[in-house]
Formats: structure tokens, sequence, C-alpha cells
């Protein structure tokens, strides 16, 4: 009797403490897992989840009633301090941000307030392009890491349309030959909604941003407000004078996966299976 | 007591010890978990070969395992067994989902803070004699350059602070200017964000690289304002 159970006995008590030992690591494991940045007090969010729709994308439409199917985002806005010609009190504090996809294409609908509808008002959403990480100003360069270029969606009011660009520093800024990017704002209530729409994937990798459903790409925010001065006529934002965000991360939902139900049912046949072998075997040494 | 018990006990002490004495003894950190359970495993492997040493330990160790799981006449704690033949089964699909249901949160960052500066920084001293003046002279250029994202109190909550991530430093703290030399923020206002190193990862950062708009004289006194206005001392090695 002895014999048979120092064979099986073995492995059910390794099994049983390691599945006590993930038991115990397990909730320590997971507060060691890095917890995203979160700088600001109004800080909600770091990332934007679009959705994967069966309808039809609202991509010029920014009040369709779809939208409130995607969970919005808000991420704080700061002045461009960074490069002259610096503002350091920007209009837009605040942009609310959700996105959409339906597997070919991408809508991506900004809001924010804006006391005064302009024609300059404007807004932009920029990505990292390619492999490489890009500085959030512009994509410009860094002394010790080697960037890559900036993707830009650009909208503005007074054109009514989007235009798609790329940057790798300040001065750079360059629209595309190829245009992919659709937009189109709606200004209601003192609020701004800007939609942006594009093929996920354009064909243009070097130039392009390229969006699947595989993970988390870099995203960033920018709003101008286009207020004119009644008496300079300047102004009162424009160019590198604007409101930014930092990197932030973007998703397109990937459709349901249950493959992880799969495993587990698996797991629990096989651990039944285990169960039932080892109280066979146990009881044929007992009564041997 | 029996060896099931010791067995049990040896391992929660040590976890306890691990987990909580440890990293308050001097000199020590806290230990990754996955440390911890490698410990666990190896002090239950051990503690499993001296249980098997000899016919007589062993049948002390396994025997009332056995008769737990197939024993007749076990009273009460026939009720656990079948807990047990339930549990198990669960635990193992549960921790098998767990491990392999796609995350739903965004990449992890490990954003060195302060990495090391580049060769040339390490050990520079302010050129700019400490007088009143000059501390005043740095403060004012303090108020006009830096203030605006690192707060006119030095506590890192000026007014277009709020939308940058990392956000600005705050010097009041006493983990940032405090634990660093002067000439580390000297290479910080000198550079800025882009002038970080990969592990700082320097496409996240705001902040300017001073030297483009600021002679070095002005940093300098900056360094001295910013020092004197937080109410903190430079690192030195005595």
């Amino acid at each position: 009797m002895i014999r048979g159970l120092s064979r099986i006995v073995p492995n059910v008590v390794v099994g049983a403490c390691l599945a006590i030992g993930f038991l115990i690591v397990q909730p320590a494991a997971a507060e060691e897992k890095p917890k995203a940045d979160a700088p600001a007090e109004t800080q909600a969010s770091s990332a934007v989840s679009a959705p994967l729709v069966k309808g039809a994308l609202p991509a010029d439409d920014p009040t369709a009633a779809i939208w409130s199917s995607a969970p919005p985002a808000t991420f704080p806005m700061s002045p461009q301090v960074h490069w002259p010609t610096r503002n350091l009190e920007a209009t837009v504090k605040d942009m609310i941000v959700r996105g959409l996809h339906d597997g070919t294409n991408v809508a991506i609908l900004l809001e924010y307030a804006d006391p005064t509808e302009d024609p300059d008002d404007a807004a932009a959403v920029q990505f990292m392009v390619g492999d490489k990480k890009a500085h959030f100003a512009h994509g410009q360069p860094m002394a010790q890491v080697e960037g890559g270029p900036v993707n830009i969606w650009y909208w503005k009011n007074k054109d009514g349309k989007g235009v798609d660009m790329n940057a790798k520093g300040f001065g750079t800024l360059k629209i595309q030959d190829h245009q992919d990017v659709k937009a189109k704002g709606a200004y209601a209530n003192g609020r701004w909604k800007v939609v942006f729409s594009r093929p996920l994937d354009t064909g243009h990798p070097e130039e392009d941003t390229l969006i699947t459903t595989a993970g988390f790409i870099n995203i960033g925010f920018a709003a101008w407000d286009g207020k004119k001065d009644p008496s300079s006529g300047e102004l009162k934002e424009k160019g590198s004078q604007k409101a930014v965000s930092s990197w932030w991360y973007f998703r397109a939902e990937a459709p349901p996966n249950y493959t992880g139900y799969y495993y587990a049912a698996i797991a629990v046949g096989l651990a039944l299976g285990f169960q039932f072998v080892l109280i066979r075997k146990l009881k044929k040494g007992q009564s041997a | 007591m029996g060896p099931i018990i010791k067995l049990i006990l040896l391992n929660v002490v040590t976890y306890l010890i691990l987990k909580f004495v440890l990293p308050n003894v001097p000199g020590s950190a806290p230990l990754p978990a996955s440390l911890i359970f490698l410990y666990l495993l190896l002090t239950t492997s051990g503690f499993l070969i001296l249980a098997t040493v000899s016919a007589e330990s062993k049948e002390e160790f396994w025997g009332p395992i056995q008769r737990f799981l197939v024993g007749d006449g076990i009273g009460g704690l026939q009720a656990l067994r079948w807990v047990v033949l339930i549990l198990f089964p669960l635990l193992v699909g549960w921790q098998t989902y767990s491990s392999t249901a796609v995350s739903d949160a965004p990449p992890g960052e490990n954003r060195t803070i302060h990495p090391a500066p580049p060769g040339e920084y390490a050990g520079l001293s302010n050129p700019v004699p400490k007088t009143p003046e000059t501390i005043q002279q740095g403060k004012g250029f303090y108020a006009a350059f830096c203030s605006p994202c690192h707060g006119g109190n030095f506590d890192g909550k000026g007014s277009a602070a709020r939308g940058f991530n990392p956000p600005p430093a705050n010097f009041a703290d006493p983990t940032t200017i405090a634990m660093l030399q002067e000439s580390y923020l000297f290479w910080r206002i000198k550079k800025g964000g882009v002038g970080l190193p990969i592990e700082g990862m320097p496409w996240k950062s705001a902040m300017p690289r001073w030297e483009l708009e600021l002679p070095d004289e002005w940093i300098w006194k900056i360094i001295m304002g910013e020092y004197d206005g937080a109410h903190q001392s430079p690192r030195t090695w005595e």
C-alpha cells in the first residue's frame, strides 16, 4: 500500500501546495503590477477602448446615438509649455474621448467645452508611427533615444475636413500625399464634438499609425481656441499655442474571446480526472 | 503535532518572515512575489524529503492524507473531504482562466524617475556664489520660467501642470531634489525631458530643454532658488 502511495501522493501534495501557493501569491502579485500613472486629481482615464460595432460606423456624425455605446475616457489638458511660443493658459481643460470601429474603419470622437464657436477652432489627434517611440510634442528629437515620427489627424472648423499629417520635430509638420482621414465637427451648448475616422490599416505603415485589435497604441490630443481678440484681431490660440495632452492609450477592441473559458474547462476536467484516478488507486492500495 | 500541521506552520512562518520581516531589515527591500513563492516551494520540498527518509516517517506524513481522502468513518471530516474534492478542480480552473484571460488594462509602465546622468555632469558644482542676492535672482527666474508647472509653492502644482503625465516634480517632496545633487538638477534643467535616457521615458516628459533659452548661470541660480524656496538642501557626499 505504501509503495503505491509513495508514487502518487507526492504529486498530490505538490499540486495542492502549488494551488495554495498561487492563492497566497496571486493577490500579492496583483499588488505588484505597476499602477497606471495617475498624476492629477482629476485624472480619470488612461486609455480609450473602442468597441466593435456591427452596423454602420458614425464616421461623419458626431452626434449619432450609437456614440453613447462607447465608453468615454476623460483626459486632462495643459497649455503647451514645452516649446516656444508657449501659452500658459488654455481654453480646453478636459478632453472626453470615445472610439468605435467596425473591423475596417475606426472613428474617434473628441468632446470638449469651448465657450465660443469660432472659424479657427481646431482639434487634433496624434499617434506614434511604427515601433519607435515618438516624443509627445510633435515627435521632436530625443538626446539618448532614437525617436520615430508622429501621425497627426487635424480638423479646423472653417475647413470642415480632416487633414492627415506627419511630424518629426517642431517645424517639420507635413501634409501627407495620401489623405486617409475624415473629420467633422458639431458645436452645441458650448461644446465641440469632433469625429475623426480612418481605415484601421491604410497600407502606408511608414506614415500612418496602424490600428489593430492586438493591443494598445499611444494616443495624444490637442485643441485650439480660435477666438479672435476684438481689438487686435489676434487669435487666442494658434500654432504651438494650444491645449495638449500627454501620451495615453487607445485600442480597438477585439471580437469577444472565450478561449480563457475553454482552457479553464479543460483544466477543471483534468483536475477531476486526476482526483478520480488518485482516489481509485488509493482505494485499491487500501484493499490490497 | 502531526507532520502536516508542521509543514503548514513552517510555510506560514516562512511567508510571514519573507513578506513582512525581511523588508524591514536595514539595507533590504520587499521581495518579489515570485521569489517568495520559490522559497515556499523550496521549504515544502525540503520538508517532503525529510518526511520520507524512513518508512516510519513516511507513514506518519502520508497516512493522515490518505485516511482523509479515502478512509472510512472519518466523521465530520467527510464533509470537508467533499469540499476539498470540489474546490480543488475549481481552483485549478480559476487559476487557468486568470492566467490566460486577455488583460483589459493598458500596459504597465516602469519609468525610472531619477535615471543616471551622463558622466560629464557628475561632480559639477554650482559656480555661482550663494548669496541672498543670487538666491533671490534664482527665485525670480524660477517664478518666470518654472512656476507655471512646478508651482509658486515649489509643490509641482502649477496652473499648467494638470495635464502632464508624468507630473511636474514636487520639490517640497523629500524624495525629489533633496535626494539629488545640484549637478543632477543642472543636467535635468539644461537638457529637459528629451535629454532623459530610455528608462526615463523621454517621449512623455514635458520638461523644456532650457539650454536653448537660458544661459547656464541662470540655471545655476534657479537651482539655488529652488532649494531655498522648497526648504531643501542638495545631497552631498561626505
